[in-house]
């Protein structure tokens, strides 16, 4: 067994070391615009094991028809970029990343393929808005965010205190609008070890520092994550209307208190595979128990009432829609990440009943909704029901409505079997080697794609600590990365690490990423993921939430 | 069934919390019905808690500080028996803004409303307390955008502060001082942390608003419609159908 393996690992040095050799002749590129067309960095990393399952393949039902095959084509960047660029961008370019790299250019260390290891965990960055932002510790951080508005004030930043970072903010403002007086939009800046990229999202500017080898796409995503939580509390017609009544205005007296709430927003895009897949989680139950949660939901309705959500352990029960909303639009799991983040960061108030105005950006930017938000288990906090109504008068009738569903769930003992509802486990697929995957499926019924769903098991041995969750979650970004990168999509995408194999697989029918332990064979990956699929056919059920069940309660709907 | 029953039952009347970000609103009411001092973090919106006081159910509005809800407040006000009007001692800024910002949103209350002042904080007020204190943040300093403001924040609130703010407060309701509840016994000072005047503060509050309860049940459920239009700017009633 380990005989016939070794020279998969042997190989892969070799690509690796190919990679860095390419990617230490990076030094900066600015990517702009309509003007100039960068060639970009394709970065073909072990290209050499990257193969197609046609030669092998034993199980051609779930063969893909098209599979592209990778190419090993390495542009030597410095040269492309210098040639065409000129000097003005590149200055700015360069200085940019001067700023926020200081001096890391001149290092021609090999730099690792998978950012370095985290240097503390993300999940104190809420305590870090005081930290030294001139200390070399402030640039280490593997993802900075900035918010800052068009006059170039400072509206937020992942780490350190804004003011103290009012003249860095002040220098990617200068950068943003220089470009922008070429009629030209600022997108990225790479160098060796970080990216940066810049998002305008009307009056406010975004920009993410990142250090974690991930697309731009995908930091791009963040970036829109972040604006729409923000959107989410304060709506896009205020933000606009303020800024036009007022260019300077500082927006943190608006956000004042809301600095956790985006902390924690950063955080969960970090840890959470929800927001990479723009997909829910839901919590795995029986069938017949979720629909009796729904049916419930169902009954407890009053006028204006839009969405009822319920929400064990962080993880999708059930939701219930209007069904007039889900004819005009329907609920965008983005939205719906937003809004469980906010019930996180909300969790001091568990004993009392919230009514807070909040705005689903993707379903519509301009207004708010009114959110109840209350726990059905206190003290210990887990099951979580939110329900939303257009009418910011409503609290009783709604808090009426929680009553209502509170009632019926404890005639039927609903709570206790909330309790021992839980993800499962990866060794319940019954594939040997397979360690984690996450399947997302598009080929579900009628009424399926109003909510876009995955299932994933626990992180279990060896990705159970913090460390190496991230460093598996690094590799799905890459591989998701690779496989949507806009330029070349791909796939199918087999990865031989060091120390795991991962096998990434994008359908019509579903989008699916596996890792396995290292020694397996292909034929071995492609057998699980037979079986796998086969898995997940018989226990859709319970995986996901098949048919959104929905009630009316405005029969004579005011449409304005 | 008999736990869900008891549920059902409709608060008798309504008190709300008001006040700047950061005074100590939530800890407050946390200290009062947990009986401990926890980090809390900045509440969205505004939560509702009931308290059952006696035979009545007082139903108690701890209210976000944000300037980002402002436009709420009057709809958390609508109708309340009382307002806490809430300021941290050691932050001038929090006690100037009781006036600026919250005392008009108090316009949708009752017209028999009655109003406390509560100083929080006091266990910071003492010199020696001025040092920091790593158990809570929201002990230590308004937030991170406000650290390095002016010495005018800086500057404590003592009691006669408040008793002024309390008679300014009965001027602009158009109360007389005489008929209304004296300013010692309106205006309190608190801490959250350490537990000091808070069931006190509490309590003295639940049995003034208690006349309250008696007044609306002889007059019956009529009186509960309030013509006066809320001026919530930011809110849109129209909701999702656009």
């Amino acid at each position: 067994m380990e005989t016939t393996d070794s020279p998969v690992v042997t190989s892969l040095h070799q690509s690796d070391k190919n990679e860095m050799q390419s990617e230490n002749n990076i030094d900066s590129i600015t990517e702009v615009e309509d003007h100039m067309t960068l060639p970009r960095i394709e970065r073909s990393k072990e290209t050499k094991l990257l193969d197609t399952l046609t030669e092998n393949n034993s199980n051609p039902r779930y063969l893909p028809v098209d599979i592209q095959k990778e190419e090993a084509v390495v542009f030597d960047v410095s040269e492309t970029v210098k040639a065409p660029e000129d000097g003005g961008h590149e200055d700015s370019g360069e200085f940019v990343v001067a700023m926020l790299a200081r001096g890391k250019l001149e290092e021609q260390d090999v730099c690792k393929r998978i950012s370095p290891p985290i240097l503390e965990t993300s999940l104190e960055a809420s305590t870090h808005w005081d930290e030294d932002v001139t200390a070399e510790t402030w640039r280490q951080h593997r993802k900075h965010v900035f918010v800052l508005s068009e006059a170039g004030k400072p509206i937020y930043s992942r780490y350190g205190s804004e003011e103290a970072l009012s003249s860095t903010m002040g220098v990617m403002m200068a950068l943003v609008s220089f470009i922008q007086s070429g009629d030209n939009v600022i997108r990225s800046v790479y160098s060796d070890e970080h990216t940066v990229v810049f998002m305008q999202q009307g009056p406010l500017v975004l920009v993410s520092v990142s250090s974690t080898r991930q697309s731009e796409q995908q930091l791009r995503n963040e970036l829109l994550y972040v604006y729409n939580q923000i959107v989410s509390m304060l709506t896009q017609a205020s933000i606009t209307r303020i800024f036009e009544h007022k260019k300077n205005y500082d927006l943190r007296r608006l956000l004042a208190g809301s600095e956790k709430i985006l902390d924690g927003l950063l955080n969960l895009v970090d840890f959470d595979p929800s927001f990479l897949l723009s997909a829910v989680h839901c919590l795995p139950i029986a069938s017949s128990f979720r629909d009796s949660l729904s049916q419930i939901l169902q009954k407890a309705i009053t006028p204006n009432l839009v969405f009822s959500i319920l929400i064990a352990k962080n993880q999708l029960l059930t939701i219930a829609q209007e069904k007039m909303v889900i004819e005009d639009a329907k609920l965008d799991p983005s939205d719906l990440h937003l809004l469980l983040n906010l019930i996180g960061a909300s969790s001091a108030f568990q004993a009392g009943e919230i009514w807070t105005p909040i705005c689903l950006p993707s379903f519509n930017p301009d207004c708010y909704f009114y959110a109840y938000i209350s726990y059905l288990d206190p003290p210990e906090c887990t099951v979580c029901l939110l329900l939303l109504s257009t009418d910011n008068e409503a609290f009783y009738a709604v808090a009426e409505c929680k009553r209502k569903i509170e009632e019926a769930m404890q005639a039927q003992n609903a709570l206790t079997s909330i309790a021992k509802a839980q993800s499962y486990s990866v060794s319940q697929v019954g594939v040997s080697d397979l360690r984690h995957f996450m399947y997302k499926p598009f080929d579900v019924p009628d009424n399926h794609h109003q909510l876009t769903q995955f299932t994933s098991p626990e992180m279990e041995a060896p990705y159970d600590s913090e460390e190496e969750k991230m460093r598996l979650l690094d590799l799905y970004r890459d591989m998701h990365g690779r496989i949507h990168n806009t330029s070349r999509p791909l796939k199918l995408i087999y990865h031989v690490g060091l120390r795991e194999t991962l096998l990434a697989w994008v359908t019509t029918k579903f989008e699916l990423y596996t890792c396995f332990s290292p020694l397996v064979t292909k034929s071995c990956a492609i057998n699980a993921i037979t079986k796998l699929l086969r898995w997940v056919k018989k226990e859709e059920d319970r995986l996901f939430i098949r048919y959104p069940p929905k009630y009316s309660t405005t029969p004579n709907a005011s449409k304005s | 069934m008999a736990e869900s029953t008891k549920k059902l039952k409709k608060p008798d009347v309504k008190i709300v919390l008001l006040g700047d970000m950061n005074v100590g609103k939530t800890s407050l009411l946390h200290r009062y019905t947990e009986r401990k001092f926890k980090d809390t973090v900045s509440t969205v919106g505004g939560a509702f808690f009931l308290k059952q006081w006696g035979p009545y159910n007082i139903s108690i509005w701890d209210t976000a500080g944000r300037e980002q809800f402002h436009g709420l407040g009057s709809m958390y006000c609508r109708s309340a028996a009382a307002v806490i009007l809430t300021y941290d001692m050691t932050s001038w800024q929090s006690y100037v803004e009781l006036e600026d910002r919250f005392l008009s949103l108090t316009d949708t209350a009752n017209s028999d409303c009655i109003f406390a002042i509560v100083g929080n904080k006091a266990d910071l007020t003492d010199s020696h307390a001025q040092a920091s204190n790593p158990e809570g943040e929201e002990e230590n300093k308004p937030a991170r955008m406000s650290v390095s403001s002016s010495s005018l924040q800086r500057k404590q609130v003592n009691r006669e502060d408040a008793m002024a703010l309390y008679a300014r407060v009965l001027h602009y309701k158009g109360l007389d001082e005489k008929a209304c509840l004296p300013a010692e016994s309106m205006c309190f000072e608190t801490s959250a942390k350490t537990g000091y005047n808070v069931d006190m503060m509490f309590e003295t509050m639940f049995e003034l608003v208690v006349p309250s309860i008696l007044k609306k049940r002889n007059e019956g459920e009529s009186s509960t419609v309030d013509l006066e239009a809320p001026s919530t700017g930011k809110s849109n009633k129209a909701g999702c159908c656009t």
